[in-house]
């Protein structure tokens, strides 16, 4: 058997701490204490069927309304930060925020809270679901049609703003198509715009003419733009390298990328049936998978809350994962956030320390740091270890015990 | 193979551990040009030129403005022919040090009067394209390349300006002293500084982050150092100060950052004009008054050059609101660098308006070509004459 098949085939590894703890981490948000020994107990398969299902609070639902009434970023911030620690749906939340990273969109420029929860509202309900029609959403979604300006782009007067970007950064990345193709499928996208909040077509502000897009001639609207670009071979493989980045690790080898994107469309470009194969996968639980990325600040701060069980309030963490360089619906531009190395300068790092040890506070008396080591570090480094032991001996030391394991270097990679 | 961003912050934070702490015990005089600081202050809105640096020899300027129009008595004189707003006084001590510089007209060929894109010309410098970087971004690339360290800073809350965007550089964050601000526990620090430096032969990203986490507890204890530095400069109580002061204790704190970018808001004066912009003058002056005078306390004064300019000026006749619209050209701040004292450039004919605007006499690349080559010391790589900055 070759390394290619080797690596899709079910994990034969052990189903430890570490693991579960490694897959509670990438596919939903880090673990409660009692998760992860749920997890343990039930195994690989029970537990992935776990990250599937959608469990969140019904009263988060509930609260939308008077919540987008208020027309607060920090509100809407705080709703969508309240859903990933809340963990009833790990694996759908962790995939709105993927797209969220791909399509990124910010509310800098859309301007309107109900837009960009419309937006987070797509990127759910079809997140898990046929990669085309999110596609197909997302360019008519009202928050991108303001953001990339495709609602000024008209016949005779095209805007290769959304064009360019699903070209660019959506769908194919450079090196597929040319600039010919940007201003012809711009042209294709004409007369799709917005009116009120909703998504309208205006025939007469779309340019109906004989296009050619990615090699194909013919009288193309937006729709069938999106399916040229959908059956380009590049975009599978895009699709694969955004999994891959997500889930596995950064700089994917080229058999990766052609195993993955085959087996996204063999499931018929099923994101959630692909990732059933890949979260099961050997290649996921492969040591070069683990640890093998720096966290987000969203992912830092739910992990740790998670783990810990402090009760904060989603609009503080949101408010520091703010600090911490990841505002949530206000990505620094429409390639998303950088991630990796450059979540980390000086003033990101004290504020992810001042937050974790604002963290360790609040949780100290129900927990130590020996407890708080074993659910968020089960690999238990030896030198981390005998650290907490050191300050096991002082008196009232909880605080710092588990703040010293929540901003030891080793947590943060994720 | 081209260096990566992530190498690159890597070895920058590895060569600001190694930076020294003290570069302010060096001889001021004569910097060198790899010490030599660049603060740009960006007048959000389009701040209007005409009441700022005004023409008051000039009959069409009280005909244009019947009701936003600055008596000649109330100025404080800049030379002959201008004088600068009545708010702007706190700048005359800078101006009488020769640390001011007025450089009339300062815009580029076909003015764009949207925000957005004014702003996307003058962070990107390039008015017929689709900049994806920005001028101090690039010169930030550059400066990495050379030395490292953590070469441009945004002291601001909001998102990176295009400005700043670079290729290979992330330029961070910085909004307030506090934000270097570290939360400590008893015991704490002891274990970490033993866990950030375990000799285990860590590599890749865990390295990086030790390396990381080390630059930024230094950086925040040199922070501290450089606000427990006693200053006689008073600044006052405005964002914008405590912003400058930041700048001022980083500079002289021994910070290897040469690239400082922050805004001041408010200058979209479409109404009622005279009150806001009085304040928002006022505002400004008072906060680089102090921000001059902490440098010249700290010794840092002849290695700091700040440029003060708005996405563009303001229609030369008021609007029916007593206000003023979006225009063209308009005056560009210099402060401390080479110092040069008077008034520079081309001053604005109000005879001679292009579509009721004050058109451009001097590009502002011109002015980025100087910053860029003659200030920090890099290669040129703006297509156009410098203006020379003394």
């Amino acid at each position: 058997m070759s390394a290619t098949l080797r690596a899709w085939r079910p994990a034969l590894g052990a189903w430890d701490r570490p693991a579960a703890a490694h897959l509670l981490r990438r596919a939903g948000f880090g673990a409660s204490p009692e998760e992860l020994e749920q997890a343990l107990g039930a195994g690989l398969d029970a537990t992935l069927e776990r990250l599937f299902e959608d469990r969140t609070p019904p009263e988060l639902d509930g609260s939308i309304q008077a919540l987008l009434a208020a027309e607060s970023l920090e509100l809407l911030q705080a709703w969508w930060m309240a859903r990933i620690v809340a963990g009833g749906a790990p694996l759908r939340e962790r995939m709105t925020l993927v797209w969220h990273d791909l399509f990124a969109t910010s509310h800098e420029k859309v301007q309107d809270v109900r837009l960009m929860h419309g937006q987070n509202e797509l990127l759910r309900r079809a997140g898990l679901g046929d990669f085309r029609l999110l596609l197909h959403g997302i360019a008519r979604d009202p928050a991108m049609l303001v953001w990339l300006d495709g609602r000024s782009n008209r016949k005779g007067h095209p805007n290769e703003n959304f064009a360019r970007e699903v070209l660019e950064l959506f769908a194919l990345g450079p090196g597929h198509y040319d600039e010919r193709d940007v201003q012809e499928a711009a042209r294709a996208f004409s007369g799709w715009g917005t009116e009120g909040r909703s998504f309208v077509h205006a025939p007469e502000h779309h340019d109906d003419g004989p296009k050619t897009i990615l090699g194909h001639q013919g009288r193309f609207d937006g729709v069938a733009a999106l399916d040229l670009i959908l059956a380009h071979p590049a975009c599978a493989r895009h699709v694969a390298r955004v999994l891959l980045e997500a889930f596995v690790a950064p700089m994917p080898t080229e058999e990766e990328l052609e195993g993955l994107a085959g087996t996204l469309l063999a499931s018929d470009w099923d994101v959630g049936r692909t990732l059933r194969v890949l979260l099961r996968s050997e290649l996921f639980f492969a040591p070069r998978a683990r640890r093998a990325r720096i966290a987000a600040p969203v992912e830092c701060l739910a992990a740790a809350s998670r783990a810990l069980g402090a009760r904060v309030p989603p609009r503080t963490l949101a408010r520091r994962a703010s600090a911490m360089g990841q505002a949530l619906f206000r990505p620094p531009s429409v390639k998303g956030w950088e991630g990796g190395r450059a979540w980390i300068h000086a003033g990101h790092w004290i504020a992810r320390h001042n937050a974790l040890v604002e963290l360790a506070r609040q949780a100290a008396p129900s927990r130590n740091g020996f407890e708080v080591l074993r659910d968020v570090l089960p690999e238990e480094p030896p030198a981390l270890r005998a650290a907490v032991e050191r300050l096991a001996r002082e008196p009232s030391s909880d605080p710092a015990a588990i703040a010293f394991v929540l901003t030891a270097p080793e947590f943060h990679l994720y | 193979m081209p260096l990566t961003r992530r190498q690159l912050v890597l070895d920058g934070l590895r060569v600001s551990l190694l930076a020294p702490l003290a570069l302010r015990a060096r001889p001021v005089p004569a910097p060198e040009a790899g010490e030599r600081v660049l603060v740009v202050l960006q007048l959000t809105g389009g701040n209007d030129g005409l009441n700022t640096v005004v023409p008051h020899r000039q009959d069409a300027y009280y005909r244009l403005r019947p009701t936003l129009a600055l008596q000649r008595s109330k100025l404080h004189a800049l030379d002959d022919d201008h004088g600068l707003h009545p708010a702007l006084g706190a700048l005359l001590p800078v101006r009488e040090a020769g640390r001011l510089t007025v450089v009339h007209g300062v815009g580029y060929p076909d003015p764009d009067r949207s925000h957005f894109r004014s702003l996307e010309v003058w962070h990107g410098a390039d008015p017929r394209g689709t900049p994806r970087t920005g001028w101090l971004g690039r010169m930030a690339d550059r400066i990495a390349e050379r030395s490292g360290g953590m070469p441009a800073l945004c002291v601001d809350d909001g998102e990176l300006p295009l400005a700043l965007v670079g290729e290979r550089v992330f330029a961070p964050a910085l909004p307030d002293e506090s934000s270097l601000a570290l939360a400590v526990l008893p015991g704490l620090a002891g274990e970490r500084d033993g866990a950030l430096t375990v000799a285990d032969g860590a590599t890749g990203d865990l390295a990086f982050l030790r390396a990381a986490a080390r630059a930024s507890y230094d950086a925040a204890a040199r922070l501290e150092q450089a606000l427990a530095r006693g200053t006689a400069a008073d600044y006052p109580d405005s964002p914008l100060a405590r912003r400058l002061r930041l700048i001022a204790r980083l500079v002289t704190g021994g910070f290897d950052t040469r690239l400082f970018h922050l805004t001041l808001g408010g200058f979209d004066t479409h109404a009622h004009q005279a009150a806001a912009h009085a304040a928002l003058l006022e505002t400004l002056a008072r906060a680089l008054a102090a921000f001059e005078a902490d440098l010249a306390e700290g010794g840092a004064e002849g290695r700091v050059l700040t440029l003060v300019h708005g996405e563009f000026g303001r229609r030369a006749a008021e609007n029916g609101s007593r206000g003023t619209d979006h225009g063209a050209a308009a005056p560009v701040l210099l402060l401390g660098g080479p110092g040069t004292g008077g008034p520079r450039g081309t001053a604005p004919d109000l005879d001679a308006l292009v579509d009721g605007d004050v058109p451009y006499t001097t590009d502002f690349r011109a002015l980025y070509a100087a910053i860029e080559h003659d200030w920090m010391g890099l290669e040129r790589t703006l297509p156009i004459e410098p203006f020379p900055l003394r």
